[in-house]
Formats: C-alpha cells, structure tokens, sequence
C-alpha cells in the first residue's frame, strides 16, 4: 500500500478471499480499518522508525524556511521587477525562541533535539509525561494542559498521530490560545487541525502563519483559500520523501510481506 | 552639520565612505558598521583619517547560522520547488520530482569556522551530520569534540567528501574566488553548495558551468555579486539554484542587537575607552 491506495474496505477484502498481509508505507495508519482487516484475518504492517529523522528534518524545514521567509525572499531575488531589497524586509529570528512541540513520540523527540541546537526554549504536550533523562536531553519542558504551551510558544509544531483523541485538535480555541506572532507547523496529519478555524485565524491575523506539510484532503481543492494565502507554506506530504528513506521503506515492506507469506513473524506489525 | 558629526552608523552599506566623505567631516571620530563583513570598507583609507572602525560579530552569528541551515533544509528537500507544485492549478506531479536528500546523517563540509561557521556545526551535530571544516588554523580540540568536526588542511579533502559544502569565510584577498571551477569540479556531482559570505567568494561564472554540466548537484546562494544579480543572469534561471535576498541577518532581533552592538561601540570611541569590537587595518 502506497499512499493510502488502495482503499481497503469490505468490498475490496471481500475480493481477495487470499489476502493475508497490507504493508502500508510510512507509519501512520489512520487511513486503515483495523477491526475490519483483523476481521478478514489480514495482518498490518507498517514502516515505522525509518520516517522519523526526515520528518523531524522537515519539521525544522518548514519552521525555518517560514521564520526566514524563504519562499517570499526566493520571490524576490528572481523576480523580474526587483532592482534592490528593501532594508527593512525582516524575517523572525528562530534562535533562541520558545518551540512548543505536540506530541513528543518519536518524531516529535527528534525535533526537541534540532531544535536544541538552536538554542530554543523547548516546550512539549503529550498524552504522557517523558522520563526525566529524555526531557533534560533536550531541556523540555512538560505542559500537562495544552493552553500553557499554546500561550507562550513562538512556533507550535504538530507531531502527533491522527486519533479520534487528536481530530481537530487544534481548533478555533486552541489557534485564538496561540500567539498572534505565532507560526503553526503541522508534520503530522491534516485532520489535527481543523482547517476551516485555521483560514479563518490565518485571515484575521490570530496567528501569523503556518508552514504545513499534510492538508485534509491530499491535495487540496485548486480553489482552497489556504493555496492563496500570502502566510502559509505548503508542501505536498514531503515528510519521508527522500531517496534514501523511501528506499528503506520498500525494503521493509518487502520484508513484511514476505515474512506474511511465509507465516512467519512479520516485522513491524501493527 | 559637517563639523558637528562624530560617528557613522553604517547601514546596509550607505553612506558610501570614500575619500570625499571622510574629508568633509573633520571631527568624524567612529564608523560602526551593521553587520560582521567589512568588505565594502576602505579600512586603510578610514584609518589613515585617524578614524576608528567597528562592527557588529556578535548580534549576527546566530540568525547568520539559522539562514545557512534554512538554506541547506529548503535546498536538499526541495522546499521552493515542491511549494509552488502544492499550489500550483495543476495537480499532476511525478513522485520522481519531489523527493529530497536525506539531511541527518550527511557529510557537511564547513568552510571557514569562525563564530558563525562554529554555530553552523553545533547546528548541524544535532542533524548528526557528520562535519569536516577548513579553516585558516585549526580550532582547539576541545572544540573540536564538542561539535564532532574533523579538520580538513587541505581545502581538497574537504570538497571531495562532503554532500553539502557551506562557506562561511569573511571575504579577503585570499578568499575571493575560492570557490572555482578546479573546486567545484572536486566536490561531488550529487553535492550542495550554500553561500552564505559573500558573492565574490565563489567564482559565479564557473558556478553556472557547473551546474548547467551536472558537475554540481545544486545550490542555496543568500549572497551574489552583485546583489541583486542582473535579471537576466542564468543563475535566476537554472532550476535547482535556491537565491535569496541576503537576508542572513535580517530578523527584528539580529536587527535591534546590531543596533545595540553599533551604539556601545560609538559611545566608546567618543568617551575615548577601548573599543569592544574594533576592527583594525591589519
């Protein structure tokens, strides 16, 4: 499975009376019915560690190419008009500001230790708290109740997995919570934001802007708002698209699917 | 007015410090530079004039490294190119045209680690990156460890290994054209350079030849020369050249710690106590 295509559902399954494994690429399975495969007998596998440093690379990307303005700069170095840049054409500084990070999984663990690097002030939500050790590592901050993290961060980076738990996590409330000098990042799933409250606070300033790596759906409707707006960066599901990674991610498909077949263990099952 | 002027803060390059200039004010005592680079400066000149000349190395090194390390993301995961195809009226891409190189886990080879090269490496080692550096003297080994950087002597080692090569060096004499045909064409075909010093440092003429030949992967240039290139230059055309408008710099907070730097060093001079960042005609 490659991109959520197939879909899997009754009809399909019904079909293929000999199917015994769906190895899906990437890690989240938010697109799988689970209940319903199991039912069929059909294992899940997916690929899970082998995204998570091209993600956490994207997720600093993304913040960085948004603070810096590196879209609009490109722009601006090219364009046939420009004859000088403007010297009071400024970017946001990422050094040294406040990162709050959702969901401190895998990914989300390895952006706190990027983001280290450039001396930001580390904050994390998470459904549990971090052991101590891990949390020093980086120097992360816990905030049990999302509102703390909402109202001091500079960038919010989304990082969680797509649950009924975190559907539209980030709505109206959350995105009025944050900063209006905030940046919202989502590297996780475009259903953890609910994306009608997002273009509303992106027009009416609420928030400043969003770099956003995954939209609901993939891709968005040619005439959606958030394709034009000035403030939002947005790439099309780029988080482990990189040679190396997605080579890894066939391999171990291939695995699984063998090891299915063969009745054996399959790695990475969900 | 003329008599009365006994600093310049120097922004963005204007007033242009020429002969002309330093004569017309006679009580001129400091010029504080915005910025680290003093390369448009006449220092020689400034300071047989018995003026005193300062910049500002310590508000830019960070937002300097931020810009270099957002030029090497948005470059090796195509960030530009894969926006505008995620906006663009037509949906229809080839997955073949939106993947990257994997950043974590490379070879980055940093030229020229000073204050913001040695920032650029701290950065980096998060990335697990594993860093070379060349540099006019190599740093002490505690520092060294500290960011996992191996010191190449020869510029050659340097560019033959690594996967992104970023330069960091102030522009001199020595440094102008460092970066020529005979170093492009030791880096690797797949390679990445990122300019983040000045325009004048690399060779822009050969640069075009090697990226129009596949002798150069790409490249990320917050700095040309000119600045901004001619619209008609083939680097604003060639697709996988990533330019920006030297905006190393230019966040709110380097801005206004530039400013701070720039004052300290002007109220200095005119009390007649040392100069925190003096720069002297060496």
């Amino acid at each position: 499975m490659w991109y959520h295509k197939p879909v899997v559902n009754e009809e399909l399954l019904q079909s293929l009376p000999n199917l015994r494994i769906v190895a899906s690429s990437g890690v989240g399975i938010d697109h799988l019915d689970l209940k319903l495969l199991s039912s069929y007998g059909v294992k899940v596998s997916n690929t899970p560690f082998v995204v998570s440093t091209d993600t956490a690379d994207l997720g600093m990307a993304l913040m960085l190419a948004s603070s810096r303005r590196l879209v609009e700069g490109y722009e601006m170095a090219i364009s046939p008009d420009t004859e000088y840049f403007p010297a009071d054409w400024l970017g946001a500084e990422v050094s040294g500001a406040t990162l709050g990070i959702v969901g401190m999984g895998t990914i989300g663990y390895k952006v706190a230790e990027r983001a280290k690097a450039f001396e930001m002030k580390i904050l994390y939500h998470n459904r549990s708290q971090r052991k101590k050790e891990e949390e020093s590592a980086v120097g992360a901050v816990y905030c049990k109740k999302i509102d703390d993290l909402l109202q001091q961060s500079d960038f919010v980076m989304l990082a969680v997995n797509l649950t009924p738990q975190t559907h539209k996590l980030i709505g109206k409330r959350e995105l009025e919570l944050m900063k209006p000098t905030a940046t919202l990042i989502n590297i996780s799933r475009g259903l953890v934001v609910d994306q009608d409250a997002l273009v509303e606070a992106l027009q009416k300033k609420i928030i400043k802007a969003a770099a956003l790596d995954v939209t609901y759906p993939e891709p968005l409707p040619r005439d959606h708002p958030l394709l034009k707006l000035k403030n939002v960066i947005i790439t099309p599901h780029i988080g482990s698209a990189t040679k190396k990674t997605r080579r890894i991610m066939m391999e171990e498909m291939i695995e699984s699917i063998q090891a299915g077949l063969a009745g054996l263990p399959v790695p990475h099952e969900v | 007015l003329s008599q009365k002027v006994q600093a310049i803060y120097l922004w963005w390059h204007k007033p242009v410090i020429d002969q002309e200039l330093l004569q017309s004010l006679p009580n001129l005592k400091v010029i504080a530079n915005s910025g680290v680079g003093m390369d448009h400066l006449d220092v020689k000149l400034i300071a047989s004039f018995g003026v005193k000349m300062a910049n500002a190395p310590h508000a830019v090194s960070s937002s300097t490294a931020d810009a270099g390390m957002a030029l090497l993301l948005a470059s090796t995961r195509r960030l530009v190119e894969v926006h505008h195809i995620a906006i663009s009226p037509s949906v229809d891409y080839n997955e073949a045209d939106i993947l990257g190189v994997k950043v974590t886990g490379a070879t980055l080879g940093i030229i020229g680690m000073g204050r913001i090269g040695y920032k650029i490496a701290l950065r980096a080692k998060a990335f697990e990156m594993n860093i070379l550096y060349h540099n006019r003297t190599r740093r002490k080994v505690q520092e060294e460890q500290a960011v996992g950087a191996t010191y190449c002597e020869k510029i050659d080692s340097l560019l033959q290994q690594a996967d992104f090569v970023m330069v960091v060096v102030s522009l001199t004499p020595q440094t102008r054209n460092l970066i020529g045909k005979r170093e492009l064409e030791l880096m690797k075909p797949t390679a990445i350079l990122i300019n983040i010093s000045r325009g004048a440092v690399v060779d822009q003429e050969a640069l075009v030849t090697a990226l129009q030949t596949g002798v150069l992967g790409a490249a990320a240039l917050d700095v040309t020369y000119p600045e901004p290139l001619p619209r008609d230059h083939p680097l604003l055309k060639l697709k996988n050249v990533l330019i920006t408008p030297h905006l190393g710099i230019k966040t709110d907070k380097a801005t206004y710690m530039i400013t701070e730097e720039a004052v300290e060093n002007i109220l200095a001079a005119l009390n007649g106590l040392p100069i925190p960042s003096e720069v002297l005609p060496s």
